[in-house]
């Protein structure tokens, strides 16, 4: 696994940052949280954190290396993280359970999974383009659907901090899961808050991360984000992977198994093709190698036989 | 699988400037055959072959290969010159050389030196009496002064085991086929799946291939001079790791070979791979250091050696 990975959270002109991130991987799979709490006085930030850490702790316990099916460990999680925070919530014996947005994304097998109850976001974007994003749960997103207001519209919107889906309400939360994506050498996954997202576009966002180291290019889009000029602005949140290795399908794998004629020596001569690698040895390549490879051996050994 | 294999070229079959005398061996992967050179020397060849992807019949001198399989087969090849290129760097007595590379026959060939010998496997297989303390010492010292080698190219041999330790009738071991030789720095190809045998191969070499350095090499030498001293293989890394039932050297032979012996063996075969000697030299240093005075006098190693040539010269003197 080969990835680069940079988050930043920032408080905007809140008095406290709800915005809650982490990651955590094993040799063979990754995770990604970003949570947005809500809530009276500080609860919003706890339940974020519990979101977080519930869901960082489950990893650690069952990725051995692999998670064994990471949407099912992605509904554990977040239906772990919901109780744990109505738990909470009934310790401190709260009127009302503080309650945060959650999305989770792992990368395993260089196939990408997430889950996301609520406004926080993950966009997978690759080659300057956003593949998809996750669609909020949302009174503004269902407006966006209905056709009622255009995108652009959402960060304004009235009913923009209305959302129904989140860990920790009183219903069982609204947990909408993605497909198995295979990711490309080069793929950004970007999770965030609504802080940033509603600060920039998604195009912005494909954009600013094409070609610019993830440690410069979150920090500038959050600058983008609070330096706009809006009606309030909230904690924003990134956390970003640039993914560099590519999905191979198994199938187009050959292998071939050869015995010696010695019982101890067996070995397994396995070897496969890329469907991106089609475009094979050319003969003028082969011709290059084996020209290469003698001089090597000339140089080795002056006196070898090869011409 | 017998009706897949594929028919090796005939004895006497001129092979761009080799004449073919016969064939040494067959694998999944390739040919070896035993040729004489235009000056009349005696090398091996390597064709590449693999056996799922060209087929060559009976009488035929190119391989069949469909349309389809030929990405696959001249991605193979890449690994073919792989091999090539790990080989042509090295000159060491104990590592096999490559002589000449070439293209035919729709295929590619290695030439490599021949000598008489066999491999170590053969050797354990039917000689077993021969396996002293003193030959196992003698013999893995030497051949590690090759692994060394290969190291200090930053290449890992990754398929160490008797039937790659090649000995001539001098009894100077060689290490041959490269196969599974890989630049440990550059990149690992994705598209490539491991090479390795059962029992030989390290603990890395199944789990963690990231992790995989001198010391998997090293855990490869372990089992092998284990399976000289058992005359089978050993139990695989990866049972190992599940329940490991391989029963320590030390215990398994103690009062046999020298405790100093066995110990080093089973510190080869330690799982953990940080917990194994790091490098050749710790590993040779330690097969070269003799603690029982009972047994026969050590391998020498380097300065001895250097002072018996020289007592010798003093003897013819006199």
């Amino acid at each position: 696994m080969k990835f680069t990975v940079y988050h930043e959270s920032r408080i905007g002109k809140r008095r406290n940052n709800e915005d809650r991130l982490g990651y955590c991987y094993s040799r063979e799979a990754l995770l990604m949280v970003v949570a947005d709490g809500m809530g009276g006085h500080y609860y919003g930030e706890i339940a974020a954190h519990i979101a977080v850490q519930t869901l960082t702790e489950t990893f650690n316990r069952e990725a051995k290396p692999k998670l064994s099916d990471p949407f099912m460990f992605l509904r554990q999680g977040f239906n772990h993280a919901h109780k744990a925070i109505l738990d909470f919530a009934d310790m401190q014996r709260l009127a009302d359970s503080p309650r945060t947005t959650c999305v989770g994304c792992v990368v395993q097998g260089n196939v990408a999974y997430w889950a996301h109850s609520g406004d926080s976001r993950l966009y997978m974007l690759r080659k300057g383009k956003v593949m998809t994003r996750t669609k909020d749960h949302s009174r503004v997103q269902a407006l966006v659907d209905q056709g009622v207001i255009s995108e652009q519209q959402m960060p304004e919107h009235a009913d923009r901090n209305k959302i129904y889906g989140c860990l920790g309400g009183q219903q069982a939360p609204e947990i909408t899961y993605s497909r198995k994506t295979p990711l490309e050498a080069g793929d950004v996954l970007i999770l965030c808050t609504d802080g940033l997202w509603s600060g920039v576009s998604g195009d912005l966002l494909a954009n600013s991360v094409r070609n610019t180291p993830l440690a410069r290019a979150i920090p500038a889009l959050l600058d983008t984000a609070e330096g706009k000029e809006r009606s309030y602005t909230d904690n924003l949140s990134a956390l970003g992977v640039r993914w560099e290795d590519t999905y191979i399908d198994a199938s187009s794998v050959i292998s071939t198994k050869s015995m010696n004629r010695n019982t101890v020596t067996t070995k397994m001569d396995e070897f496969g093709r890329n469907p991106d690698h089609k475009t094979d040895l050319s003969d003028e390549e082969i011709e290059r190698t084996i020209g290469e490879i003698n001089a090597a051996i000339n140089k080795s050994f002056p006196f070898a036989h090869s011409r | 699988m017998a009706q897949q294999a594929n028919h090796a070229l005939p004895p006497g079959f001129q092979l761009d400037d080799y004449r073919i005398e016969c064939q040494l061996s067959m694998g999944g992967f390739s040919i070896v055959y035993l040729a004489i050179d235009p000056d009349g020397q005696r090398v091996a060849i390597k064709e590449y072959l693999p056996n799922t992807l060209a087929l060559r019949t009976e009488g035929k001198t190119a391989p069949v290969i469909a349309e389809d399989h030929l990405p696959a087969f001249r991605y193979g090849m890449k690994c073919f010159f792989e091999e090539g290129r790990a080989l042509a760097g090295l000159s060491h007595p104990n590592v096999i050389r490559v002589l000449n590379f070439f293209r035919a026959n729709d295929t590619v060939y290695m030439v490599m030196e021949y000598e008489q010998g066999r491999t170590l496997q053969e050797l354990i297989q039917k000689h077993s009496a021969t396996i002293t303390e003193n030959f196992i010492r003698n013999v893995f010292t030497k051949m590690l002064n090759g692994l060394r080698e290969v190291h200090a190219h930053r290449l890992l041999h990754l398929d160490l085991k008797p039937s790659n330790i090649y000995m001539r009738n001098n009894h100077a071991p060689v290490l041959i086929d490269f196969g599974a030789a890989r630049q440990t720095l550059a990149c690992d190809t994705p598209m490539l799946k491991p090479m390795y045998t059962p029992g030989f191969a390290s603990p890395e070499h199944y789990r963690q291939r990231d992790l995989l350095g001198p010391w998997s090499d090293i855990y490869s030498v372990g089992a092998s001079m284990y399976a000289c001293i058992s005359g089978s293989t050993p139990l695989p890394a990866d049972v190992r790791l599940e329940s490991d039932r391989l029963e320590p050297a030390m215990v398994r032979w103690e009062g046999k070979y020298s405790d100093q012996l066995l110990e080093t063996i089973d510190w080869c075969l330690c799982l953990n791979h940080r917990y194994r000697p790091q490098s050749v030299f710790a590993l040779q240093k330690a097969l070269t250091e003799m603690v029982t005075p009972s047994l026969p006098p050590p391998p020498p190693s380097k300065a001895p050696w250097l002072k018996q040539v020289i007592g010798k010269l003093k003897k013819s003197n006199t």
